[in-house]
């Protein structure tokens, strides 16, 4: 691709993704959120980062795979117990690549 | 006014803070975007104004992505437009927050609500009530905390184009994103509706993995909304 419509993309992109972002604190700021939205946006965060989650931890390429021979499911097992325990974000992430690499060089 | 100044800033700080940890999941995804880009032909320039245009981790990795695989811009949009749809459903989530704040508030706090940022500030405003301060100064602590996951996401780029080929692979750093996710998500799971939500979400996510256009990701987000309200609805037909 060319620079030129390379930038044109990331512009166009770039747009769009504010658009989303401002729709509903700006550009339809005065309209009140109906009822059945309000209810809806209460699980918006705990769907999406559940759906990024699985995403990222079981799909290759759009297959699913199950890759329960290799160490990052029982790392991201490891963080789950650990996030659990700690409410722990920095705890989480620290436990998880931890995991990783112990299981990386001692297991697998 | 010097000391509702005092309360604005120590929000905006807290907001920093809290944001903080959240930098390790979000740093090794910037340089991998720096590293990838690279790699797919994008001049450093353009990837890196691509960091403070889109400013979207998810969606500039895929741009990358496809790009290397010789992608045409129309399918490149397309696919970037479904994966960032779900800002505005942050946005609406955000919406009876920031209503009351003037426009360039509200302009500026909509270009800095990412993933990292929205999970964070949604936190503070749900605390009980009776942790906020007497005036409402909760979007400092947006600010704050969108802020910090901006510039992390701009020096963190610069990162991966300047060092991109000398990070190992096996280092593994862009498992740190998952591990994110599960670190919110857990702290997201207090009620039944939410984990109804998060069960639906994931599963959907897994049998729609072969939908085109990451279209599966938007629907498997969809489908958690509608399992949160219905088991909502369940719970109080119990009740």
């Amino acid at each position: 691709m060319s620079t030129p419509s390379l930038l044109a993309l990331l512009v166009a992109v770039g747009i769009l993704t504010f658009l989303y972002r401002y729709a509903m604190i700006g550009l339809f700021a005065r309209h009140s959120l109906p009822g059945w939205l309000h209810a809806l946006c209460r699980h918006i965060a705990p769907a999406s980062f559940a759906a990024l989650t699985a995403s990222a931890l079981f799909v290759t390429g759009g297959e699913v795979q199950f890759a329960f021979d290799t160490p990052r499911p029982w790392a991201a097992l490891a963080a789950v117990l650990v996030a659990w325990r700690t409410r722990s974000v920095l705890a989480t992430i620290v436990a998880g690549m931890a995991a990783l690499y112990l299981l990386k060089y001692l297991v697998f | 006014m010097a000391r509702a100044e005092k309360t604005a800033a120590s929000e905006f700080l807290a907001g920093c803070r809290d944001e903080a940890p959240l930098l390790l999941g979000a740093v090794p995804f910037g340089m991998i975007y720096g590293i990838a880009a690279l790699a797919a032909g994008v001049p450093a320039w353009i990837a890196q104004l691509a960091s403070a245009v889109v400013f979207a981790g998810a969606a500039q990795l895929v741009i990358v992505q496809m790009l290397a695989a010789g992608a045409g811009a129309l399918p490149i949009a397309l696919t970037s437009g479904l994966l960032n749809l779900r800002h505005m459903l942050y946005s609406a989530s955000m919406a009876e927050y920031v209503r009351h704040l003037p426009r360039r508030w509200r302009l500026l706090l909509a270009y800095l609500l990412t993933d990292e940022a929205y999970a964070v500030a949604v936190l503070r405003y749900q605390r009980r009530e009776d942790a906020a301060p007497p005036a409402d100064l909760r979007h400092w602590y947006f600010l704050g905390a969108g802020f910090t996951l901006w510039a992390g996401w701009q020096v963190s780029t610069a990162a991966g184009l300047l060092f991109g080929a000398t990070i190992p692979a096996e280092w593994e750093l862009d498992f740190a994103v998952p591990l994110t996710f599960i670190a919110l998500l857990t702290l997201l799971l207090r009620e039944r509706a939410g984990q109804a939500a998060a069960l639906a979400a994931a599963l959907a996510a897994l049998a729609l993995a072969a939908l085109p256009y990451k279209l599966g990701l938007v629907a498997a987000i969809l489908l958690g909304l509608l399992a949160g309200v219905w088991t909502v609805r369940r719970l109080e037909h119990a009740r």
